[in-house]
């Protein structure tokens, strides 16, 4: 018997699971539900999302930014606007993300970060580019 | 001229709308400094009518001071009388622009104005191009005497009423003309500038006019105009001050008596809201951060010459670099108001009075820090060609 999770079962219905006793190779054929990590592999992004840390750190520095409380909610698609940030705020905040993550934004790119997503969205890539010129 | 504030953008912030607050050029709604800070809203351009100026396109907010207010200036009026007009000198005891410009009833007025000129040629392009930046502020006095007069409880109702505060907008008004007529005679004799040019500037910049968004509000207007002396004060005195580097004696001079007005006019300025702070430390601090946020605007930000979009950024940017009016004077300015009108000390003030205390009294050392950051980028050098200096190039 197969020493699969039973969730992946429940995925599996586009996949054919090859009864071997041995080893079940979970080959995805078709369309895979994302959110499933077991079946993530690098060749596969799913979504384009960033990192979960890197959208937590971001959620954190603006948080300390905007003075929120901590049971304040600041989720990926949280806007700053909305959160209250003004434009020195968000000035601030891309200035923090720079110095965190070690990346330069250019101003063309920091008027489009007006969300959390966005933000670490733009950070992930920069970093990546970052480290494939280093 | 109290008015000039160069919005501070940091980088491409702070020149735009800066203020800097500020209506700006659409191009950027970012933070901006006065002078280099700008305020957020947008200039729009049109695409389909070529060589249309710049317009303001945010919502003007009208008479947003409670009117039991106005009373309160109402009953300053006696005050105002001994203790702002006395910062107004008698026209008798005035400088005149003939006084620093070469006498044309003399026989040695040819020489004098070559004496002028040979002088002006030592002076290199960026600083004329800052000179005539300041020059068409100045130019622009209408908007400003009638910007004075929007505001409620203190405007002139018929043009010669008779309260101190309309008499002290005239005088004022008076006295600030002097600057404009020196500069404009003092350029035209230098034979280093585009006249043509420069007048044409002046007037679309008086047909745009400006919004400060003060509202009606004497309140935000004299923090506004406060901050705009003090402005004027600091550019004034380095223009002098670089005039007298180049060897220009005279027009060290020039620049550093409109410099003198400037300081007695902010004198005023600051001791009228000083007075507010004592009357209504709540409404002022409230109004003081409201400004701030909004970013103080540069009088001249729609300035345009038929031909250059960015001719504002442009010339602030030149001002920054030669460090006429920059970023840190912005944050010199606030920082200087702050202790001037003891904002830390005030006390009994409602909840939202001590958050707006709490962020002016925190603003300054934020553009600072900002500011720092942005000039340690480094950044290409772009030569921009300026009508104002026949399209010869200068660099940003």
């Amino acid at each position: 018997m197969a020493t699969v999770p039973v969730t992946c079962v429940r995925l599996t219905t586009s996949m054919q699971m090859v009864g071997k006793t041995s080893s079940l190779k979970l080959v995805p054929m078709g369309r895979i539900k994302s959110g499933f990590p077991c079946l993530r592999t690098s060749r596969f992004q799913i979504s384009c999302s960033a990192k979960p840390e890197t959208v937590n750190k971001v959620c954190d520095i603006v948080k300390t930014q905007l003075a929120l409380s901590s049971d304040t909610v600041v989720a990926p698609d949280s806007k700053f606007a909305t959160l209250g940030a003004d434009s020195l705020d968000t000035v601030e905040i891309v200035m923090t993300l720079e110095e965190e993550f070690g990346i330069s934004v250019e101003e063309e790119n920091s008027q489009n970060i007006t969300t959390v997503q966005e933000a670490a969205d733009l950070i992930e890539k920069l970093v990546e580019k970052k480290n494939a010129t280093a | 001229m109290a008015i000039r504030i160069n919005t501070v953008s940091f980088q491409s912030e702070l020149y735009r709308s800066f203020t800097i607050p500020q209506p700006k050029p659409i191009r950027s709604p970012k933070f901006s400094m006065a002078s280099t800070i700008g305020s957020s809203t947008a200039k729009v351009e049109s695409t389909k009518k070529p060589f249309t100026p710049p317009k303001e396109v945010h919502q003007q907010v009208l008479h947003s001071m409670p009117p039991q207010k106005i009373e309160i200036f109402k009953s300053m009026e006696g005050w105002a009388e001994d203790n702002i007009l006395v910062h107004l000198k008698p026209v008798e005891k005035c400088w005149q622009a003939q006084d620093f410009l070469p006498d044309p009833a003399s026989d040695g007025f040819m020489e004098q104005v070559e004496e002028l000129r040979a002088r002006a040629k030592e002076i290199p392009d960026d600083y004329f191009v800052v000179l005539v930046g300041d020059m068409i502020t100045e130019e622009a006095l209408p908007t400003y005497q009638t910007m004075l007069n929007t505001l409620d409880g203190v405007r002139d109702e018929t043009g010669a009423s008779p309260t101190s505060w309309a008499i002290w907008t005239r005088a004022w008004t008076a006295e600030e003309n002097r600057h404009g007529d020196l500069l404009h005679q003092y350029l035209y004799l230098s034979g280093r500038v585009d006249m043509r040019q420069i007048q044409k500037t002046i007037q679309y910049l008086i047909g745009s006019g400006m919004d400060p968004r003060t509202e009606n509000s004497p309140y935000l207007g004299f923090i506004y105009t406060s901050f705009q002396e003090r402005a004027t004060f600091i550019s004034h005195g380095n223009t002098a001050r670089h005039a007298k580097e180049y060897g220009d004696l005279k027009l060290a001079q020039m620049c550093g008596i409109i410099a003198a007005d400037e300081k007695r006019h902010e004198t005023a300025y600051t001791k009228i809201v000083e007075k507010l702070f004592e009357i209504d430390p709540d409404g002022t601090v409230l109004a003081f951060a409201d400004m701030m946020r909004k970013k103080i605007s540069m009088p001249a930000h729609l300035m345009y010459d038929g031909r250059d979009d960015n001719l504002f950024d442009h010339f602030s940017a030149v001002a920054q670099r030669l460090g006429v009016y920059t970023a840190k004077d912005y944050a010199d300015i606030l920082e200087f108001l702050v202790g001037r009108w003891k904002v830390a000390d005030l006390t009994g003030l409602s909840g939202e009075g001590r958050k707006a205390q709490d962020y002016v009294c925190g603003l300054a050392p934020r553009i600072r820090r900002l500011e720092e950051r942005n000039s340690a980028k480094a950044k290409e050098s772009v030569n921009v060609p300026f009508s104002w200096i026949f399209d010869r190039q200068v660099k940003l």
